[in-house]
């Protein structure tokens, strides 16, 4: 019963996905005295944007038209692998950490692929630098994973969930290390300050909006979406993996319902007081965090506190 | 019966060798060639899943033996799976190419010296044709291509391989002294002495010949020269056949394997993933980059290795034997995408001539068919869900997370380093295949060439094709073939995996990849559907309002420019820029920007200079003088004496 619960929750996260970004901007105006818009504006972008016609820069080929049927395609296959509150629908594609992070590599290919096509600069500025950040980003995801596979001996994200629930998780020093290397992994993922500013309108500065820039129409819903996805499900990881959050199915929901909002908040508030960093440096902060992360498995081996 | 069927390959592979030296009858010696391979990957593919052995077993003595056993059948399967598209590609390449009759017969040659390799029961036979491995592509090349660029890169081939493969020697001749082939109880009972000789100086030897640093500097050398089908092969095959032989002698005659092995082993496939990756990226041509991407994935091989004997060391049978056939199937993945890759480069060589990185494009609209199979290697090898790259690099990802699940911490640690390298080697190599799709590709041509090339005849088309489809299956169902591989691995019991489509491993979330496979393309057809059909009319990218002319397209060099400048420390670029002004106008600007090898600078230019001047000292010895000739016999006699009369020599 609890999988049909669980599989109905995950479509329904496909839906309520563009929220998180939508939370996330309305949280951040309010904390710089803004009004904002609704955390419902996502939504209104991607209506717009679903009745435009679309316009191909000239020279673009197949890849670049495939490019966001690719990503949003990969990013629904992923929101199957993540479980909600412990628990994952029976949709036959397994739970494994690790195909989540090769599906995110999928959608990252298919729209830096994407970008070449047309040979527009800006884009393939915004994608060197995405492919070249998530170089440094999926060492430090892996190693993050790593850790909160840990307790569970397992890289299956239920179990990793169930392992991470109670309170005996925080007791280990790993488990820190690794929500620190997780919340790193969070902001290269999500692209938010200080890595990238998705606010951004300057091509000089996109990283995640550069290969965007060409698109138009339905092409840019279905990447607008795939931005939102990122944030929805890495969000959800985090919270899954690294807040508190009790065992069980319905516990682990209300857990994760909090884990959500905090997180955003977090992040709103990270926006608001962190300037975003030049981009050369940002490998070294990645490289702490891939440190502390080693450090965590370290301390899990050693059976330190 | 598999005997007979081994044999009528080997007579079928000479008997092609042969018929293509005969003037005019290349093609015919070719296909004959892939029937006699085909053969022998059947004979391969009974030895493999019977699993039994034929013909005779090992022995330490010197009268020449040939015989099979499963692992052999493994990496016989994995040559003819290669060799047989590659042959078939070969047929109208090798005859507009030059010197066709005599690549032809080098070709046979090749492969029967590759095959008598897998085939050798004994010192004398597997020593034979381990030195013919060597020189008969050497041979092959120099007939291909006579420009002396070429020659001193086959030369660098030759001398670091023989000066590296020296080990190899030592280590079987060791193992033969000791009685030890075939018999892991007796070098055990010599001592750990001899089984840190024989442990180092196979991963010396077999570890030059897999491409592995910083014995790796001959591989980008001389793989891109070769005609693409021995380029194919070469990377596919004749680096693997080295790494069956690391297999034999670390993983079956080594008797217990000491943990430092396991460490060595990830460190050394560590800096060799990293590495080849790196370097690959700087490359700006389209051959040489492959070439370094074998180091890569030869690199990742070793990490599954490594792993895999750390596991039997703790006493974890069923993750040695997974982490084992880790990297069994990386093996016979890269051999697929790495021959497509290079047979895919070959054809656009062919039609466009030069393979400069920046002076390509806009092949994919152009030639559909070597274009869409040469994506689909560039996904593969970027390790890409649901294609076979993804498999083994999953698998060899879980093996290293496993390794740093357990204790003790040092291992753990080793692990964890190790896991965090292959991610980054991953989204390296993703960068990279991102780079080559893009600038070969896709975009406008950069060459008036690029933009007439068409594609070439069928015989070439089923050869990439075939390779591409295999990239696909492997992919959709790589757990029809991983616990074949797990039972491979030494002190594995019986069935360690069950059969499952995906690949279901305990500890994991579990791979289902069909299930993926189908859900990723129905769903990618879905969405592509729902985009609707209404488009506006096409406009011009968007280049701060100036017109994107051919000048501003983007460079090799401009995408890597990020990674260049995070990794300075480590890649050390040299740029070179010359302005020439005359009356204060800009004339010309001259822009260079090279990253030379770290391991040619620190390794082989102090052991060239080092070489140079003993042979300097060793010069003065050769004054041409009979007399003096006379006087050092005179002397070395006198010593002899000298030696037996104080008893040093009985």
């Amino acid at each position: 019963m609890s999988s049909v619960a669980a599989a109905a929750l995950q479509l329904g996260g496909v839906a309520i996905a563009p929220l998180a970004p939508g939370t996330i901007q309305t949280l951040k105006a309010r904390l710089q005295g803004r009004r904002g818009a609704s955390p419902l504006q996502p939504y209104r972008v991607l209506r717009r944007l679903w009745g435009k016609s679309t316009v191909d820069p000239e020279g673009a080929g197949l890849s670049y038209r495939l490019a966001p049927a690719i990503a949003a395609a990969s990013l629904l296959l992923a929101f199957a692998l993540v479980p909600l509150g412990g628990r994952s629908g029976g949709w036959g594609l397994g739970n494994d950490a690790l195909v989540f992070v090769g599906l995110l590599a999928l959608a990252r290919f298919a729209v830096a692929v994407g970008a070449w096509d047309p040979g527009n600069g800006f884009a393939l500025m915004g994608a060197a630098r995405d492919v070249t950040l998530a170089v440094f980003g999926e060492a430090l995801l892996i190693l993050a994973l790593l850790l909160a596979a840990l307790p569970a001996h397992s890289t299956d994200l239920i179990a990793m969930t169930d392992a991470a629930g109670g309170w005996a998780a925080w007791s280990h020093t790993a488990h820190w290390c690794g929500a620190f290397a997780f919340a790193l992994a969070v902001l290269v993922e999500t692209g938010r300050q200080p890595i990238d500013n998705p606010d951004t309108h300057l091509e000089l500065t996109m990283i995640h909006e550069g290969p965007l820039l060409e698109y138009a129409g339905r092409d840019l819903a279905y990447l607008s979406w795939v931005a939102a996805a990122r944030h929805w499900l890495i969000l959800t990881l985090a919270a899954e993996l690294f807040l508190p959050h009790p065992r069980g199915f319905l516990g682990g929901l209300a857990a994760l319902g909090g884990g959500l909002v905090a997180a955003c908040l977090l992040l709103a508030v990270t926006e608001t007081t962190q300037a975003k960093m030049r981009i050369l440096r940002v490998p070294s902060l990645l490289g702490v965090g891939c440190l502390v992360a080693l450090a965590g498995v370290v301390f899990s081996i050693a059976g330190g506190p | 019966m598999t005997a007979a069927i081994a044999l009528a390959g080997v007579t079928g592979l000479a008997l092609g060798g042969m018929i293509a030296a005969w003037p005019g009858r290349v093609s015919l010696g070719l296909a004959t060639q892939a029937a006699g391979t085909a053969l022998l990957g059947l004979g391969g593919a009974i030895v493999l899943i019977g699993p039994h052995a034929v013909g005779a077993g090992f022995r330490s003595g010197i009268a020449p033996a040939l015989g099979l056993d499963p692992l052999s059948g493994f990496f016989l399967l994995v040559l003819a799976v290669t060799a047989v598209p590659a042959l078939i590609f070969a047929g109208p390449y090798v005859r507009a190419g030059p010197s066709p009759r005599a690549v032809g017969a080098l070709t046979a040659a090749f492969l029967l010296a590759l095959v008598g390799l897998l085939g050798a029961r004994d010192i004398t036979t597997f020593l034979g044709f381990w030195e013919l491995m060597t020189l008969v592509p050497a041979a092959a090349i120099i007939v291909a291509r006579r420009d002396s660029p070429v020659r001193a890169a086959v030369f660098a081939y030759l001398a670091i391989t023989h000066l590296g493969g020296a080990g190899v020697w030592v280590a079987l001749l060791t193992l033969a002294h000791h009685g030890a082939i075939g018999d892991p109880a007796a070098l055990a009972r010599a001592g750990t002495g001899a089984q840190t000789l024989v442990a180092v100086s196979a991963l010396i030897g077999f570890g030059t010949k897999a491409g592995l640093v910083p014995l790796h500097s001959w591989l980008p050398r001389a793989h891109p020269v070769a005609p693409a089908h021995l380029s194919a092969l070469m990377s596919g095959v004749m680096i693997k056949v080295a790494l069956y032989g690391l297999i034999r002698v670390e993983f079956q005659w080594l008797g217990a394997t000491p943990r430092w092995l396991g460490i060595a082993l990830l460190a050394i496939g560590l800096c060799s993933a990293l590495g080849g990756v790196l370097w690959a990226l700087v490359q700006h041509d389209l051959k040489r980059l492959l070439a370094f991407h074998s180091i890569e994935n030869v690199g990742i091989i070793a990490l599954g290795l490594g792993a895999s004997l750390l596991f039997a060391r703790a006493g974890m049978r069923e993750w040695a034997a997974i982490a084992f056939a880790a990297a069994l199937l990386h093996v016979a993945n890269h051999a697929i995408f790495k021959a497509l890759l290079f047979l895919g480069a070959g054809a656009f060589e062919r039609e466009v001539g030069a393979l400069d990185l920046d002076r390509l494009g806009g092949l994919l609209r152009r030639m559909p068919w070597t274009g869409g199979a040469f994506l689909l290697g560039a996904m593969s090898i970027a390790g890409l869900p649901p294609l076979n790259g993804f498999a083994s690099e999953w698998l060899t990802l879980q093996s290293l997370l496993h390794v740093a699940l357990q204790g003790p911490v040092w291992v753990a640690l080793a692990g964890a380093v190790a896991l965090a390298g292959l991610a980054a080697t991953a989204a390296l190599a993703l960068m990279c295949f991102v780079k080559v799709v893009g600038l070969v590709l896709l975009g406008p041509p950069r060459r008036p060439e690029c933009a007439v090339a068409v594609d070439p005849p069928a015989a070439m088309r089923v050869g990439m094709g075939a390779l591409a489809a295999l990239c696909v299956a492997i992919g959709a169902v790589p757990g029809l073939v991983v616990p074949t591989l797990a039972a491979l691995a030494p002190g594995a019991s019986g069935d360690v995996l069950a059969l499952h489509a995906g690949l279901q491993v305990p500890g994991t979330g579990s791979l289902p990849a069909l299930g993926l496979a189908l859900a990723l393309v129905a769903l990618v057809a879905l969405l592509f559907r729902a985009r609707g059909t209404r488009h506006a009319a096409p406009a011009p990218s968007w280049a701060s309002g100036q017109a994107l002319t051919p000048a501003l397209s983007w460079t090799s060099a401009g995408f890597t420019k990020p990674l260049r400048i995070v990794l300075e420390a480590v890649l050390r670029p040299t740029r070179e820029l010359e302005v020439v002004e005359e009356h204060g106008l800009v004339q010309r600007i001259a822009y260079s920007n090279e990253v030379h090898p770290l391991a040619d600078k620190l390794l082989y230019e102090p052991a060239i200079r080092a070489g140079l001047r003993g042979a300097a000292l060793a010069r003065r010895l050769q004054t041409g003088n009979v007399r003096t000739y006379a006087f050092y016999l005179l002397m070395l006699v006198i010593a002899l004496l000298a030696l037996v009369r104080t008893g040093v020599l009985a």
